[in-house]
């Protein structure tokens, strides 16, 4: 029997992967043991056990950041890169289960349950962000999507949930079999799954090579499917329309961020070498992908049908970042900016998106639907739910001084940076587009008189989730500076 | 006493008492309001610490320059010269007699109306003393929200409409602005190794920018400016940006949203784009002239007061592109005073007819006759700005279009001249016959009751009248406060030399 040993693994590395893998099992747990007459107030506590896990395990990230290493021979890469994604992605599972914890047990859905599999969503996204090689990105990808398809399909009475659900798994599953197979290509050119190797192998392979390409074009297709880039976002309005609303506001934000790593990991640390292959691609994919999403939501009567479309435009933006990848050592500082600007938006996009599917989470729990035509005379009936979807809607239009301005502000630079100055100007094309959809929602808040009162209901953590989403939006869009500076060490 | 940040308070006073405003609760509605006018006095005082403290040189005054994202080079840079000084005083004015005409007028969501009108102050007053590029930006797209806010919420029938043509129009122009700026940006990096967005860095890039790029840079800024004055032919939201607007929006609209383009024109497209400011100054210049007459020839046959106000506007600041493509000292007086007088005058115009129509609850000419025997003040305060609308010596407008003019005429070129004085008869036509028509006449049955000008209407319509006298009369302070920047100014476009003396020959 032949000798297996494992590779050592630094553990400080891992620490927020085992905090909340740590924070599944006490939930799963809360789950056995408790009774089901007393589901309402273990939800509670359970949404309090889940808010300190994440927020001990964003707290660790301080602690363990001076301990950047490749660890785990080479399977784990706990970098700039990974600190950074992780900061997204655990502030996108606290803020997702401040949205979710009132609406979830209004909807008569078991929230212990649901905040059970969001975790081990969050862990899946948090594998892919320290991910080394092909294995991992993979793990990761899968444990989030799995999750995920189960949180689209949460609201059980529903049958466009379920159709959601269905139509994200097959497509999902679909993609995943192209990704895996992109990944066997790379193995058989490349000779192993570990990212560094790839790059050093890829050094080697003459340009034009065609099972290269083929295998470039799989992997980006396969991760096109899980970031929903145009033509690969098929699932995408089903999905988010169907899901109940807080699971819309995560999977928005979340699997995004994680497919955005699992891309720059595979492509930027891996396929270095044949990045003058892998940019026309991704530049061709951001051109469409924002212009197809915003010319869609224009016609979008349902605010979260819109938003779902708008998710496809910012996904087309953040597109632009990678897309703005140079070849050449020299270069580096230029693309440390340019990921940089991808990894400062999905940063920005959190905040934003979180916040503006929140709003529709506080209408729903409070009997209205999601259509344009609930918001009306919005600011007269709830002052403050108005100010602070204006707040969100212009951050994504891009207005300064908020996030979503710096997001595409920075975007626009890179793009710039990298001689795209046509590429840039699509983009400020787009959200000159883009501006009449939000608009629209503002519109309809502030010029519309309001048909009926709002039914008051207590939703004290949603409260809180969009009191922290508007200022975050708000203060990192002012005090912009730390966090881009250190989204553009990502490639240090 | 520069070390003071008077600047930043002015710039931000208007935000504080907004944000106390709402999160105060139970305010009651004549607390809001003297609030407000207390954030509006305050800063009108500090801006007339600046008019009284500037000095006879073209170097920033009351200078604020500390680092905001130091990685992407980006600064907060405060500051003002001659030219920013005149335009902060049109601004707090403006908005002092805004505010006080929406006193009575505007009856709901008391409110969420003031802050977001001192929320567009402090919006105004930045775009007039930033010198950071992208400071700039930040506070030109500001004022876009409060504003469409102002026309939707709190306008007339068709508000909803006419605030989302202004702000998507707005908003094409300056989203290409922001893509010229970042080009910039990239461009002096790569040429220098340094990452600055500062104004005065940029101007004086080694070997200045290239033609090409010139072009490019100068087109994208260009546009987004001539959005905003408007210059024709991108000038139609305005009408329907100032018809639907409540009388307080007009105001503001008027006197100082149109002077933000002209401003940055001076300010940005000479300074940073000689060349191309060359290449462009015969169509810009042909476009002021069918400007200057398309818009009076418009305003002619509106049946709506307020249209007619708006289509003059369209001619008058085709007056300020006249004068500033001009490139020499008296048309750069003529047009910056021709846009401080555009500020009095149309200001005091637009609260003319509101006067009316809080009355009569229409704005439409034929449905008035006869005023001035109901009237009389009122009919002779409207003389006024009538006839310093349409350019009486002794009244301000006479003043600035007289210099623009001369200014033109300098031009090799004579013809631009020559068509405008010809048609500056036309204005006379349009706004006399409007006085005829609104004030003489058989006085009607319906307007038994008018009452003469309240004391609140009197109190905004008399400042702007003795502006008006005041400029028109004695012009010398605010071109001394032009002087001293004016050759800074030209030293780009026509070179230094020239430049300090035609500055000197000026008054």
């Amino acid at each position: 029997m032949p000798d297996v040993s494992f590779p050592p693994i630094h553990y400080v590395t891992v620490v927020p992967h085992l905090i909340v893998t740590g924070l599944a099992v006490v939930l799963l747990l809360m789950d056995a043991v408790s009774r089901r007459s007393r589901a309402a107030r273990v939800g509670q506590i359970a949404s309090l056990v889940s808010v300190i896990g994440y927020g001990a395990a964003l707290v660790s990230l301080l602690f363990t950041y001076d301990h950047r290493q490749v660890t785990g021979g080479g399977s784990i890469r706990y970098d700039y890169m990974a600190i950074f994604f992780l900061i997204v992605m655990l502030s996108t599972a606290l803020l997702t289960v401040l949205v979710s914890a009132n609406f979830v047990q209004l909807q008569s859905m078991s929230l212990l349950e649901y905040l059970v599999i969001l975790s081990f969503s969050v862990l899946g996204m948090m594998v892919v962000a320290i991910a080394g090689d092909l294995i991992m990105v993979f793990i990761g990808i899968e444990l989030t999507s799995i999750a995920v398809y189960v949180l689209t399909g949460f609201s059980r009475q529903s049958r466009i949930s379920h159709e959601g659900a269905l139509k994200y798994f097959l497509l999902g599953s679909f993609a995943t079999g192209i990704l895996i197979y992109g990944m066997a290509w790379t193995f058989g050119i490349a000779g192993t799954i570990n990212l560094d190797a790839i790059r050093t192998a890829g050094a080697s392979i003459a340009t034009g090579n065609p099972s290269l390409l083929l295998a470039l074009l799989l992997l980006v297709v396969g991760l096109g499917f899980k970031i929903a880039a145009v033509p690969f976002h098929m699932w995408t309005p089903d999905a988010y329309h169907g899901a109940p609303t807080p699971v819309t506001a995560f999977m928005s934000v979340g699997p995004k961020a994680a497919g955005f790593a699992a891309m720059l990991r595979v492509l930027v640390n891996g396929w270095t070498p044949a990045a003058d292959q892998w940019v026309p691609l991704v530049i061709v994919l951001s051109v469409i992908t924002m212009t197809f999403g915003n010319i869609v939501a224009v016609a979008q009567n349902n605010v979260k049908r819109m938003l779902a479309y708008s998710s496809i435009a910012h996904t087309g933006y953040m597109l632009v970042g990678l897309a703005s990848y140079q070849v050449g050592a020299s270069k580096m500082d230029f693309n440390g900016r340019a990921i940089g600007a991808l990894l400062f938006y999905t940063f920005a996009y959190a905040f934003t998106n979180i916040g503006a599917f929140s709003i529709l989470t506080w209408m729903q729990a409070r009997g209205r639907g999601t259509n344009i035509e609930s918001f009306r005379g919005l600011a007269t009936t709830a002052p403050g739910a108005a100010i602070a979807m204006t707040i969100f809607m212009a951050s994504l239009m891009g207005v300064p001084p908020l996030l979503g301005f710096f997001a595409k502000y920075y975007i626009i630079v890179a793009a710039i940076n990298a001689n795209l100055t046509w590429l840039a100007v699509i983009v400020a094309l787009n959200s000159a587009v883009s501006a009449y959809f939000y608009l629209r929602v503002v519109a309809v808040m502030y010029f519309r008189e309001p048909d009926r009162q709002i039914v008051p209901q207590r939703t004290s953590w949603l409260g809180l989730g969009l009191a922290v989403s508007s200022l975050g939006t708000v203060l990192f869009g002012v005090f912009s500076g730390p966090v881009f500076d250190l989204a553009r060490k990502v490639l240090l | 006493m520069d070390h003071f940040p008077l600047l930043s308070v002015m710039l931000y006073l208007p935000t504080v008492v907004a944000l106390l405003v709402l999160f105060v609760p139970r305010l009651a509605p004549d607390t809001i309001k003297y609030a407000a006018l207390f954030a509006t006095l305050a800063t009108f005082v500090l801006s007339l610490i600046v008019v009284f403290s500037s000095q006879q040189t073209a170097s920033l005054r009351w200078e604020e320059n500390y680092n905001w994202l130091p990685s992407v080079g980006i600064r907060y840079h405060l500051g003002t010269d001659g030219l920013s000084t005149i335009f902060l005083l049109l601004t707090t004015l403006s908005s002092v007699i805004a505010l006080v005409a929406s006193w009575t007028s505007i009856r709901v969501n008391i409110r969420a109306y003031y802050v977001t009108f001192l929320i567009l102050e402090t919006g105004m007053l930045g775009v007039f003393m930033t010198f950071d590029l992208f400071l700039f930006y930040v506070f030109w797209e500001l004022v876009l929200i409060p504003m469409a806010l102002i026309i939707g919420v709190w306008g007339s029938a068709n508000r909803v409409y006419a605030a989302i043509k202004f702000f998507l129009f707005t908003l094409a122009g300056s989203l290409l602005m922001l893509v010229a700026i970042v080009a910039m940006y990239t461009e002096y990096f790569n040429r220098t190794g340094t990452r600055t967005l500062d104004l005065n860095t940029l101007i004086a890039i080694p070997g200045g920018w290239s033609h090409t790029f010139q072009l490019w840079t100068f087109a994208a800024f260009f546009i987004s400016f001539a959005i905003k004055v408007p210059m024709f032919p991108v000038h139609t939201w305005l009408p329907d940006a100032h018809v639907e607007s409540p009388t307080a929006g007009s105001v503001i609209l008027a006197a100082v949203l149109l002077k933000l383009g002209g401003y940055g024109m001076i300010r940005f497209n000479l300074a940073l784009f000689p060349y191309a400011s060359h290449k462009f100054a015969t169509p810009i210049l042909i476009l002021s002239v069918i400007a200057i007459i398309y818009g009076a020839l418009v305003a002619m046959v509106q049946p709506d007061m307020k249209k007619l106000v708006a289509y003059s506007s369209v001619t008058h600041m085709g007056f300020v592109t006249l004068g500033i493509f001009s490139f020499n000292p008296q048309g750069f007086q003529g047009a910056v005073i021709t846009m401080f007088s555009h500020g009095l005058v149309t200001g005091g115009l637009f609260l003319c007819v509101g006067v009316l129509y809080e009355r009569a609850h229409t704005r439409q000419i034929s449905a008035f006759g006869g005023i001035a025997n109901r009237m009389p003040t009122y009919a002779s305060v409207f003389m006024v700005f009538m006839l310093a609308a349409l350019g009486l010596p002794g009244l301000s407008g006479f003043v600035g279009e007289y210099l623009s003019t001369l200014g033109s005429f300098r031009l090799a070129n004579k013809t631009y001249a020559a068509i405008t004085m010809f048609v500056v008869i036309f204005a006379a036509v349009y706004m006399m016959w409007l006085y005829k028509r609104v004030i003489f006449g058989e006085p009607r049955e319906e307007h038994h009751g008018f009452a003469d000008l309240t004391r609140i209407e009197a109190s905004t319509l008399l400042p702007l009248v003795l502006g008006i006298l005041y400029v028109g009369i004695y012009p010398v302070p605010l071109m001394k406060l032009l002087k001293p920047v004016i050759g800074a100014l030209l030293a780009p476009i026509v070179g230094s030399g020239t430049a300090a003396a035609a500055a000197d020959a000026i008054p």
